[in-house]
Parts: structure tokens; C-alpha cells; sequence
């Protein structure tokens, strides 16, 4: 029969550890905002090599032992193939700029609308509802499949499964706080959305997710805050949209760092990209496009009713093209901008024919 | 530090387009309008009570229906009117059973309201020099809490992203789990780093090795992660906050504390409706009780995490005596606290519960 | 009394925004732009960083190419939005900040550098931006002739 082992005096102290922990002597220094992941970024527990052996799931920088338990099997191994420079600061950022659907949205100020509004906005509600997830589904997978030697795009993408998970929340509130309720899904696991399931490599699924779908996502929370009938809805786009920005520049970061240090890969990407805007060019955002339940719902408030669809739809295609032109400029700043001056995409000139009219 | 990549020049303005070709602008297509009039339940209401409206206050008429199987496979929320036709999406758990706590909503809304931000809800100028055996202790304890995080955050990521949507009050309260893992990971990191430390040497693993291989499911997840070692996680959060250096450190220990205390909530609550709704399964989770602590007896003859927690409680090597004392009462209470969990759930564990961990008991 | 607009005027209000906690809660939070403001043939540059507005200067109009973006009206919609939220403690729903971005076709806010990433910045710390304009509400405001 073993006992617990019971501590003899110090001269039984094994002690060989401490002089197997990682370098020492660090300070890291608080700065003006606090200490803050960027501060700790000293020495060897700053950036990260190019690849990581961590497959014990170790902090990056911890002494390693050669007998720990391996854990890993992480599918993401390569700096390259997650990385982004700002992402400390975007986690960070993402830390203090949580908010909470239950106290920060005024709701008291919701009072009842005409009918054909509530259903529009219930409708909307309900598609957010059922795709805000999705965003936080992915992310969580590919979080789980990372080597933890490249924590701080882990810790953006734990942070925006956070933020999906309130925006998945807030919009269910909505549908059920002033007399409606949820309505119809979209099924929108297909396209866009479904694909963005069904990416391998963490690129692919960040240029589907972040630059095209939360692009996309951006701009209607934003035309959600255009349109609200009251503070509540006022509030609760406006930080969604802080949200989605927040992921959309996580988007942009990373494929600004795929372009400077990953140029093979340059032509798989414009691919993705490729794929992206045959997806506006089929959607609603083109103005040719059909459209779909939550683009006739946006346009019915954008109008102010059924009755000035016709109107809804025409600031909606104005707002479509702002949103088109975002992109474009957002493609241009991760370095890709070259397929809009070569004629391999075909945006400018599609919006652009609109726009001249 | 900014966010400004301030040595990449901008990007270019794109060059002059030539004028395209005049067309008449589009027609707006007359609306469809078939998604007008289709809802299972109209007219709700939900009114904020003292508290906000939470998500837990959602759950009126069928909002409020939670079915013991979700049959969807697709991302329809709970009370929506399906489309027909849609792929499935192949959610692994859909079983109530499974995953629920009737605290999860609850648990949800309070994450957020007593969230903090480590950067600054933390006052790191009250960390001073401390000995250099109490320094690497303290550091070499951060950095296998650390490593206890990751392997939060990697096993409750994995399972989370495998739910059904029906009960998305399981997936949101997890989405604030794993954000709590993400701070636990960021705060020990930041401590073993200012204050001239640096980070310890890795755990030896074996425990999150088994919390990650949790072939049976998510509650036996939820039995390894938050009942076998979360209370040992949170024990020793406990005597740390009470044997703290200083400021910074009782304010990390006190907020990993409450996050952990809401962790387990669920972890009980979910287990306890495991046990009352599926035949067995207190036999199942006493069969894995038996494994999971020989796993963990297996971990704690290592000697490092008990060194450095004994020297941190007794305030440097040569007071390791008293330092061992206060770990073996930590260790007793873990254990004790595991036990009466146990018991309460229904799950036996007073035969071939492992001597070396039952001698804490009677060490005390 | 300040007039807007002026450096005295962005000091008041950056006053007012810096003393109210709750400016950093509901959304608000660590914030870190250079924002810029053509305001009646005047140009500014006011600075975040983190919980801090802690500039506001008077530049030259080519100046504003350090903006990550410069948010630009009428003298006369500028006025309005100011007395809208004077008046109401606030800006009421036709008066924030992304309401005039999206709902004028010339929008509110852009850049002299083209890159969508730092513009995008206004979407990303709108709340705190709205924050600071509504504190404008405290601060007793004279307009142009």
C-alpha cells in the first residue's frame, strides 16, 4: 500500500527543474495600455520560428521535456500558414471591446412597428441568427488544430468565437423582444457559407470567412444601423459591426502577410479570391443578382416599408456598390489589389456599368 | 505599441478606369416575398427584466422547447421554420443527454457581465523582486497553469464546433469557457514574464493528454476537464490567491477562480442531468473516475508542479517544511471537495478509489 | 463658450469623453486611430490610444494624410449633428456617425491614403467614436456665423 509522498526537509528537494525553465531574466514592462501580449514579446518568447515541433501542447518558450505527453497532432505547424503581425494587438483590442447584449443594448426602446416592418426585421434576425455561428464554429476547429507555439492568431480567433456567439445571442433577442419571433432560415450552408465548412487549409477558409463573408456581414450590420427604427437596434449593429471589422482586419492582416512571405502561394490565393467575387457576382450584391429573403427584408427597411420596395432596393444596390468598392480596397491593401488591374477580376467593370447609369 | 504596419508604404491608388459603356440602370425585380408570414410562433414578447434581457429569459412558448434529440442538421435556430432541402452539416453531438445544463444560459450572461481584460484589470506594477526560488516557482507554477488553459481551450473548441444547434445555449456558454482559457493561457504568461523570471519547464502532460482523448464524448470530457482537474485547477487558484506576492497575483487568482467556479457550475450541473436522464450513467462515469485517477496520481508523482507549489506556500526552500504541509492540505481539500462532488452526483467512489490520493485524506 | 470648430473645442469635449468611465464600457473600450476632421475649410487631427483621447491639434489640410480616416460634411451638417446631439444628449437615429456615412452618397468618412484596412478603423472603434461625439453634448458649443 503506497502513501502520499510527504516532503522531507529541503535537503530532499529535488530541484533540477529550475534549471531547465525556459530563458530567464525577463521584465517585461507594462506600457500605457497595460501589459499587454505585444510587452511580452521579449527574447525568445517573442516571435515564433517558422515551425513549430511543439506537439506536448507547451507554452512557446517553456523548457521542453523529452518524455511529456505528445497532445498534438495539430495540423497547423507553419507560421506561414496562420500567421499575421498585429495579432496581439487585435486580441487585445478584441478584450477590452466586449460588450453585452443583455445590459449595453437600450431594449426598453423598442416599441412596436407596422407589421411589414417587424416581419423584415425578424427575418433578418432570424439569418444572422443562423449564420453568425458559423463564424464561430470554424474558427474553433482550426483553433483546436493549431500548434500553441502560434497563440496569438489563436487568441483572435477565441475572441471572435466569443463575439459570434454574442452576435448569435443579440439577434435572437430581437426576433423575440417587440411581438414577433423567428422566421425562416436561409439555408445558407451552401455557397459562401457552406464552403467556408468545408476549406482544408487555414488561408482558404480565411479568405472565404473574413475577407468575403464577414466583408459582406460588415456592410449589412452597418446598413442595419442606417435603418433602425429605435436606440436598441441602433446599438446593437453599430457593435456588431465593431465586432466584424475587428475579424475583417484580421482577414486582411493575414493575407498581407501570406503576400510578403508566402509568393508561392500567390496563385492559389487569387484563386480563393477568384471564387469570392463569383459569389457577389451571383448574390444579391450584384443588382442583377437574385434576391435573397434578407436582402428583400434589408430593402423593405431600407425603403421604410413594403410599399417603397422600389426604393429599399435602389439604396440597398448604392450600399451594395460602397461595399463592392471596400472590398476592392481591401484586397489592394493585403496585396492582391494586381487582379483588379489586370482583368482578372471582373468587379470594377460589372459595378462600375451600374454605377454610370 | 500600435497597430500601424508603419513600415509598408500604402498600397497605391488603383490607376484611371476608362469609361465604361453607357446602360440603363436595372429595374429592381419585384420582390418575392414568400419569407413574409412564415414563423412557427409569432407575437413574442420578451420584456428586460432587472438584469437586462438575457438568454435564458428567450425561452417562451416553443423558443423555450428543448428537445431531448435535435433531429436538425443544419444551423436553424431552436424555433425557426426550416428550409427544406438544405445539406446536412454532420453535428456529431445531438443528443440533450449529452450536453445540457439547465445553468448554461445563466452561466452565459454572467461570463460576460464579470469579464476582464488582464492588460489592464491587472495592477502588474505591484509585482516586486521576489527571492530567486520563489520567482522560479511562481513562474514554473504559471506555466503549467498555462498548459492547463491550452488544453481547455483545445478540447472545449473541438467539442463546441461538434453541437447541435438546437441547444445553442451549450455552444454560447462554451464560446465564454474557451475565451476564459484564452485569458488564463495570456495572464500566467504575463506573470511568469515581468518579473524577471521566465517560463518554467512543461508538464509532463499525461492529463491533458487523456482530457484531449476523450473518445466517450463530451461529458466525459466534461468529467476529466472540469471535475478532475478543474477542481485541482481551482484549489490550487484557491491557496495561491491566499498565499499571493502581491497585488497582481491575488487579482489573476481571484478572477481565474470566479471563471473556473462558472466552469464547474456547468460541469455539475451537466453531469448531475446525465446521470438523471441516461440509465447508467453514473456506472459509466465511475468506470472513467477509475481511470482518470490513476492518470492523475500517475502526473502528481512528478515532482516539479509539487516543488514549486510547496516553495510558493512556504515562501522560499528553506521554509519547504511548512511549504509541504500547506500543499498536503491543499491536496486533502482538492480531494475532499472531489469526493463530496462525486457523491452528490451519484457516482460511487469509495471502493478502489487510488491510496495515494486517499492518503492526503488521512495525511491532514 | 468653444467654438466649433476648434482646438478648444476638441479639448473640451476630449475632456468630457477622457473623465467618463462608461465611455470605455458597452462597446467602447482600447481604441488606438488618428482621426481626422475637415470641418469648414479647417483641418484637424485628433489621437486615441487606448482608453485616452489624448490630442487634438489644428494641421494643415495636407496634414490629414496621417488620418487613418478623415470624417468630412457641410459646415452646415456638422452643425446640425452638434445640435442634434445637444439637444437630445446624444445623436438621435438620423444623426450618427455611420447614419451619415452610409446615408449621404458623398458618405462621411474617408481617406487621402486609400488603405481600407486603416479605414476601416471607423467601423472597427465606431462605438468609441460615437462616444466622443456625443459627449460633445456637455460641452457648450458656439457655432460659426
Amino acid at each position: 500500500m503506497s502513501e502520499a509522498e510527504v516532503l522531507q526537509p529541503s535537503s530532499t528537494l529535488d530541484l533540477g527543474w529550475m534549471d531547465r525553465q525556459g530563458e530567464w531574466g525577463i521584465r517585461a514592462v507594462p506600457g500605457k495600455q497595460g501589459l499587454s501580449l505585444a510587452d511580452i514579446q521579449i527574447g525568445s518568447y517573442g516571435e515564433p520560428e517558422e515551425r513549430s515541433d511543439n506537439q506536448t501542447g507547451r507554452p512557446r518558450g517553456a523548457g521542453a521535456r523529452p518524455n511529456s505527453y505528445r497532445i498534438g497532432g495539430y495540423a497547423v505547424m507553419s507560421k506561414s500558414e496562420i500567421w499575421l503581425d498585429n495579432a496581439s494587438f487585435l486580441y487585445e483590442e478584441a478584450l477590452q471591446r466586449q460588450w453585452s447584449s443583455a445590459t449595453d443594448v437600450p431594449w426598453h426602446t423598442i416599441k412596436p412597428l407596422p407589421d411589414d416592418i417587424e416581419e423584415a426585421e425578424c427575418q433578418l434576425a432570424t439569418f444572422f441568427t443562423e449564420v453568425e455561428f458559423v463564424a464561430g464554429d470554424v474558427p474553433a476547429r482550426w483553433i483546436a488544430s493549431t500548434t500553441p507555439d502560434f497563440f496569438e492568431p489563436r487568441q483572435c480567433l477565441l475572441a471572435q468565437v466569443m463575439d459570434e456567439s454574442r452576435h448569435m445571442d443579440v439577434f435572437r433577442k430581437r426576433a423575440l423582444a417587440n411581438g414577433g419571433g423567428l422566421m425562416q432560415t436561409s439555408g445558407g450552408t451552401a455557397g459562401v457559407v457552406g464552403s467556408i465548412d468545408l476549406a482544408r487549409d487555414f488561408t482558404e477558409m480565411s479568405s472565404r470567412l473574413h475577407i468575403s463573408g464577414e466583408g459582406a456581414v460588415l456592410t449589412m450590420f452597418r446598413m442595419g444601423e442606417l435603418m433602425a427604427y429605435n436606440e436598441a437596434e441602433k446599438a446593437m449593429y453599430r457593435l456588431c459591426a465593431q465586432d466584424e471589422a475587428r475579424h475583417v482586419a484580421f482577414g486582411v492582416m493575414h493575407m498581407r502577410y501570406m503576400s510578403e512571405t508566402a509568393p508561392q502561394r500567390r496563385e492559389e490565393i487569387q484563386c480563393y479570391l477568384d471564387e469570392a467575387e463569383r459569389q457577389i457576382l451571383a448574390g444579391s450584391q450584384n443588382p442583377a443578382g437574385t434576391q435573397t429573403d434578407s436582402s428583400e427584408a434589408l430593402a423593405i427597411l431600407l425603403g421604410g416599408g413594403k410599399d417603397k420596395y422600389d426604393e429599399g432596393v435602389r439604396k440597398l444596390i448604392a450600399i451594395r456598390k460602397r461595399q463592392v468598392q471596400e472590398y476592392i480596397k481591401r484586397v489592394r491593401s493585403t496585396g492582391f489589389g494586381d487582379r483588379f488591374d489586370n482583368g482578372r477580376s471582373q468587379l470594377i467593370r460589372t459595378f462600375d456599368d451600374h454605377a454610370a447609369a | 505599441m500600435t497597430d500601424k504596419t508603419d513600415d509598408k508604404s500604402p498600397p497605391q491608388p488603383p490607376p484611371p478606369q476608362t469609361a465604361p459603356p453607357q446602360t440603363a440602370p436595372p429595374q429592381p425585380a419585384p420582390p418575392n416575398l414568400k419569407w413574409m408570414g412564415k414563423t412557427h410562433q409569432w407575437g413574442t414578447r420578451v420584456k428586460p427584466g432587472k438584469h437586462g434581457l438575457r438568454l435564458g429569459d428567450l425561452n417562451v412558448g416553443i423558443y423555450g422547447e428543448v428537445p431531448p434529440v435535435w433531429t436538425d442538421q443544419t444551423r436553424a435556430p431552436r424555433g425557426a421554420v426550416s428550409r427544406r432541402g438544405v445539406p446536412p452539416l454532420g453535428y456529431a453531438i445531438r443528443d440533450k443527454v449529452d450536453l445540457w445544463a439547465d445553468s448554461a444560459a445563466d452561466m452565459y450572461e454572467e461570463a460576460i457581465q464579470r469579464r476582464w481584460a488582464p492588460a489592464v484589470d491587472v495592477p502588474w506594477s505591484t509585482v516586486k523582486p521576489l527571492p530567486d526560488d520563489v520567482e522560479r516557482s511562481i513562474c514554473q507554477v504559471c506555466t503549467e497553469l498555462s498548459q492547463y488553459a491550452n488544453a481547455d481551450v483545445e478540447s472545449v473548441t473541438y467539442w463546441q464546433s461538434q453541437m447541435a444547434y438546437g441547444y445553442h445555449e451549450i455552444k454560447q456558454f462554451l464560446a465564454t469557457v474557451s475565451f476564459d482559457g484564452a485569458r488564463h493561457m495570456e495572464v500566467f504568461r504575463k506573470r511568469a514574464l515581468c518579473n524577471g523570471g521566465g517560463l518554467g519547464l512543461e508538464g509532463p502532460g499525461e492529463v491533458n493528454r487523456m482530457i484531449l482523448e476523450s473518445r466517450g464524448g463530451w461529458t466525459e470530457a466534461v468529467l476529466y476537464l472540469f471535475i478532475v482537474r478543474g477542481l485541482f485547477t481551482q484549489t490550487m487558484y484557491r491557496y495561491l490567491h491566499r498565499y499571493a506576492h502581491n497585488d497582481a497575483e491575488r487579482t489573476i487568482f481571484a478572477h481565474c477562480l470566479e471563471d473556473k467556479a462558472r466552469h464547474l457550475t456547468y460541469a455539475i450541473d451537466h453531469l448531475r442531468y446525465a446521470v438523471n436522464h441516461q440509465d447508467d450513467q453514473n456506472l459509466i462515469l465511475q468506470q472513467l473516475c477509475f481511470i482518470g485517477e490513476r492518470v492523475l496520481v500517475r502526473e502528481l508523482k512528478d515532482v516539479v508542479l509539487r516543488e514549486a507549489l510547496t516553495i510558493v506556500f512556504g515562501n522560499g526552500i528553506s521554509e519547504a517544511e511548512e511549504g509541504g504541509r500547506i500543499f498536503r492540505r491543499m491536496m486533502s481539500d482538492y480531494i475532499t471537495r472531489y469526493l463530496a462532488t462525486l457523491k452528490w452526483l451519484g457516482v460511487e467512489r469509495r471502493t478502489l478509489f487510488p491510496e495515494e490520493l486517499s492518503a492526503y485524506l488521512k495525511a491532514s | 463658450m468653444a467654438v466649433f470648430p476648434s482646438v478648444q473645442w476638441f479639448d473640451a469635449v476630449r475632456g468630457v469623453f477622457n473623465a467618463d468611465e462608461s465611455y470605455q464600457g458597452g462597446g467602447g473600450g482600447a481604441c488606438n486611430a488618428l482621426m481626422g476632421l475637415k470641418i469648414a475649410g479647417q483641418s484637424f487631427l485628433v489621437t486615441f490610444e487606448g482608453a485616452e483621447c489624448s490630442a487634438a491639434v489644428k494641421v494643415q489640410d495636407n496634414d490629414l494624410a496621417a488620418a487613418d480616416y478623415i470624417l468630412e460634411m457641410s459646415y452646415a451638417d456638422w452643425k446640425e449633428m452638434i445640435q442634434n446631439i445637444a439637444t437630445n444628449g446624444h445623436a438621435d437615429l438620423h444623426h450618427t456617425l455611420n447614419t451619415l456615412d452610409l446615408g449621404r452618397p458623398e458618405g462621411l468618412s474617408h481617406s487621402m491614403h486609400g488603405d481600407q484596412y486603416r479605414e476601416d478603423l471607423f467601423f472597427r472603434y465606431n462605438q468609441t467614436m460615437q462616444y466622443f461625439f456625443d459627449a460633445s453634448a456637455r460641452v457648450a458649443t458656439e457655432f460659426m456665423e
